[in-house]
């Protein structure tokens, strides 16, 4: 009865197929109805903002503005500490609603609050903000000049500047047989969970509940302690369902804080959830650019790597934006042995809307960097892309390896893995097909793309199991999954590590008051921190169990063996007891209660693999993804169907980066896509979808010895998409999403 | 019909079998009188541009989008929403949906199977084209729809 390595079905699905899911707007609280006043500028003062009309409009209560907010506050929004170091930054935290000035279209400026959310929305035209208008920043290129300073305070749009050096890089320029230079740039997106944020707040007597779309109810509940001054015993954070975050969820917006701010004024509950459009605003991701050279001989090994990396923040430092220009660089000598490197990193703040992070924050944007650099050497030296990157790659024996930035990689054998990739996958089959369909006067190509991911981020996760007195078992964890279907997976090893069935296991997460401590879901981390978390304390609760089990059975407990369900005296293997006996006895007698509490350390690892694409493009540059294929070691697969859907939903996200999304900002600074046009990929436009795992994993650290999956398909994707559209065209290509302009 | 600001209009709807009679504002989306004054949550809002499909309903046979209708335009029509499709057991698309893993934050589920529903009432037996072209005002940004479209064939198999 071993369910670790099965596709065990989801356990909570039921809920979700009949409709009685439960997600924010679902819930059935008596709330207030907030809505927004936002900002129709990328740059102005407000002189003045004009209330009145609006508190007369029928069923509204209150309209707050960043002066009635600003006496509760304590602080701003800081950053994720956890992984962001504030001493590197320049950056104002930001409030709820904008101070003297707004920054991007869009900006929340003023809060209304009503009977119900047409009331509310009538309102909301209704305030008067009188504005100035200033010359704005839109642009990286035009925040660089500093001309327009987004916030007065810090006197720089710059961010964030650092430079990250290893090895002697000047030498591998003068080594090198050809010098090749390179720009790529990943343009912005907008990560788009299908369930638009949103919280219900209400506060009496001095206690804060929070009913709250999150990843991180922990830190959501520490971060509004810090910026409200409420001690966070007093704050309770619940995780509804969640449906979909991809990281943009980590992050605290001012318009959330505001709604906490507005019940605590008011004393009565208040709920906002995001409409599509404001969510699209809220928090988007990605945008940066690299310029850079790269040192190679003729042969195809790389010697360095030196170039300028541009990240916009724009207009506020959110709390995960740090991400992307701290671990960009740090990543992008990926798994090839790249011995010298200079990068220059510097984040921008733009008069845009913020940006966050968007699943693979940071591994996307530096394994679409260093693969253009792997295809662009192949193609400037006329060699094959498989064979540069064998070429390059990190061997087996130098595995624990140490980058050249000081990141080390835990284990894996990328050559062994990138041969039997391409040949399991079919790569040059298709390379094969691609050419003869071309000679035929179809524009069809294929490419490939490696990467090297970082996951499974620590610090540490918590775990509990509790077996009650009738021997039913309650995992309770610090991830907290919002669709991974994670629990089903951490459910699988409780019941291993216990050998009791998968149905006597309830997981239970996402409630600041149920779960003594947690990180949360995200970069790829739940099976390994989470999991491992859980079935360590499953192993501590066994140990307990033994105990009462010896106790029953007058033996030490040294001579007890647990083995499916039963108790055994290993003198005498016809003294038994069973599990449900030893449950019961556990609440009796000395020593009661069954359960056990682990907060376990974890640091990093490093899955990688390979992914191909098939792509076809027609006369007028609209190009099809057709086939997907994808081979990586992620470590031990707890459930493959979980694994795989994260592999496809990755998949098609990549599409979209790769073709088809884009947060197009105007010249003016306003966002110039609805949902309607910014597009998501829909049925029609996914490819088949095939994915593998290593027959023969390289495990992590973590007691699992899973890596993590969540990110894998959208970090590699858009660069194998991409190098197949170049091959289908014959064309270089150096940014995402590629448009049918681009290719006519 | 004339309506005078400020008044309402009394909008009568039969949903999952049940008659509801209701004064609602002649502004008020079928989506969220079906939620908020039904208390029908399962039917979900992902968007405002009627691009998503998660609030995706059958109104007197057809698929519809409830956003795309005021509530008043409803008044006299027969609605099934996902609560009201299976009886004391799921529905075989539902049974379907969770042994195909077609879902993952389950938002767009309730849609996702209504459109099912639909499109299997009028195409038994569809094709993956079909399938596909039958459920591309269906947006899910998690599974990447090849599970979805796995589940709607072994559905289509179960109902015949």
């Amino acid at each position: 009865m071993k369910y670790s390595g099965r596709s065990i079905k989801r356990l909570y699905d039921d809920k979700f197929v009949t409709g009685r899911s439960s997600y924010v707007d679902d819930l059935q609280v008596s709330a207030m109805h907030a809505g927004f006043v936002r900002s129709p500028y990328a740059h102005a003062k407000i002189k003045s903002i004009d209330t009145s009309e609006a508190l007369k409009s029928p069923g509204i209560v209150a309209v707050f503005t960043y002066k009635d907010f600003s006496p509760l506050l304590k602080r701003g929004i800081g950053i994720w500490e956890t992984y962001e170091d504030p001493k590197q930054w320049k950056f104002v935290a930001r409030k709820a609603l904008a101070d003297n000035k707004v920054r991007f279209v869009g900006e929340p400026v003023a809060i209304v609050i009503g009977s119900d959310k047409y009331s509310v929305r009538d309102a909301v035209d209704k305030v008067n903000v009188d504005y100035e208008r200033l010359p704005s920043a839109v642009s990286m290129e035009d925040a660089l000049k500093d001309k327009v300073i987004i916030h007065e305070e810090l006197g720089t749009n710059v961010g964030f500047d650092s430079t990250f050096s290893g090895g002697d890089v000047e030498g591998s320029f003068k080594q090198a047989d050809k010098i090749i230079s390179v720009e790529i740039t990943n343009n912005r997106l907008i990560p788009s969970p299908m369930e638009p944020r949103g919280i219900i707040a209400s506060y009496e007597s001095g206690t804060l509940n929070v009913w709250y779309s999150t990843q991180v109810p922990h830190a959501a509940r520490s971060e509004f302690s810090k910026v409200l001054g409420i001690p966070s015993s007093k704050i309770r954070v619940i995780m509804p369902d969640v449906g979909g975050a991809f990281g943009s969820k980590v992050n605290i917006m001012p318009e959330d804080l505001s709604v906490v701010l507005s019940s605590i004024k008011l004393g009565r509950p208040v709920k906002w959830v995001a409409t599509r459009s404001e969510e699209m605003l809220a928090s988007e991701a990605r945008h940066n650019t690299f310029k850079g050279e790269v040192a190679v001989k003729s042969d195809g090994t790389v010697l360095g790597i030196k170039g300028d990396l541009l990240v916009d923040l724009g207009s506020y430092l959110t709390y995960t934006a740090p991400l992307q220009p701290a671990i960009i660089p740090l990543m992008i000598p990926s798994a090839y042995r790249i011995r010298s490197a200079s990068i220059r990193s510097r984040a921008i703040y733009t008069n845009t809307p913020p940006i966050t992070m968007y699943r693979g924050a940071s591994r996307p944007e530096a394994t679409f960097i260093i693969e253009r650099i792997m295809s662009t050497v192949a193609d400037e030296l006329k060699l094959d892309d498989v064979e540069v990157r064998e070429k390059n790659l990190v061997k087996p024996d130098e595995v624990p390896y140490t980058n050249v930035f000081g990141l080390k990689y835990d284990s894996g054998d990328y050559i062994s893995l990138l041969r039997s990739g391409v040949n399991k996958l079919g790569y040059y089959d298709m390379r094969k097909y691609a050419e003869e369909e071309r000679k035929k006067g179809r524009k069809v190509g294929v490419g490939m793309a490696f990467y090297l991911e970082i996951s499974g981020f620590g610090p540490w996760e918590y775990g509990e199991v509790r077996v009650d007195e009738n021997g039913d078992v309650i995992v309770i964890t610090g991830g907290t999954p919002h669709g991974q279907g994670t629990e089903t997976a951490i459910a699988q090893l409780v019941s291993d590590a216990l050998q009791v069935d998968i149905s006597r296991i309830r997981i239970v997460w996402g409630d600041t008051e149920i779960v003594a401590s947690s990180m949360g879901t995200y970069g790829s981390r739940t099976i390994s921190a989470a999991g491992s978390a859980a079935q360590v304390a499953a192993s501590q609760v066994l140990e307990k169990m033994k105990k009462v089990a010896a106790r029953i059975m007058k033996v030490d407990v040294e001579e007890v063996e647990y083995r499916e369900g039963e108790f055994i005296n290993k003198k005498d293997e016809r003294v038994k007891v069973s599990w449900d006996d030893v449950a019961k006895a556990g609440y009796t007698g000395t020593d009661p209660g069954i359960y056990a509490q682990v907060t376990l350390q974890g640091d990093v690892t490093f899955p990688y693999g390979v992914h191909v694409a098939l792509v076809e493009v027609d006369d007028y540059g609209i190009v099809r993804v057709k086939e997907y294929k994808a081979y990586d070691d992620i470590g031990n697969v707890i459930n493959p169907a979980l694994a795989e859907g994260q592999i496809m939903g990755g998949t098609v996200q990549a599409v979209g980066q790769a073709i088809y999304e884009e947060a197009i900002i105007n010249d003016d600074g306003g966002l110039a896509v609805t949902y309607a046009d910014y597009f998501i990929p829909t049925p029609v436009e996914v490819p088949q979808i095939t994915s593998f795992f290593a027959e023969k994993p390289h495990v992590s650290a973590y007691p699992v010895g899973s890596k993590g999956v969540g990110e894998a398909a959208l970090i590699v994707g858009p660069a194998a998409i991409v190098r197949a559209i170049e091959n289908a065209v014959n064309k270089p290509i150096n940014k995402t999403p590629v448009r049918p302009e681009d290719l006519i | 019909m004339l309506v005078r600001p400020g008044e309402k209009v009394k909008v009568k709807v039969k949903v999952n079998g049940i008659w509801y009679e209701k004064e609602v504002e002649p502004r008020k989306l079928l989506v969220h009188f079906i939620r908020e004054d039904i208390g029908l949550t399962g039917t979900k809002i992902g968007c405002d541009t009627s691009t998503c499909g998660a609030c995706t309903i059958i109104m007197n046979g057809k698929s519809v989008k409830s956003c795309t209708l005021f509530a008043f335009q409803a008044n006299g029509a027969e609605i099934t929403t996902i609560e009201g499709i299976g009886d004391s057991k799921l529905h075989p698309i539902q049974e379907a949906f969770k042994d195909n893993f077609a879902l993952q934050c389950g938002y767009c589920t309730p849609g996702m199977i209504m459109q099912t529903y639909f499109l299997l009432k009028t195409n038994p037996n569809p094709t993956e084209e079909e399938i596909k072209d039958g459920l591309h005002g269906n947006i899910c940004r998690c599974t990447g729809y090849q599970n979805i479209i796995k589940a709607v064939k072994d559905a289509a198999g179960r109902m015949r």
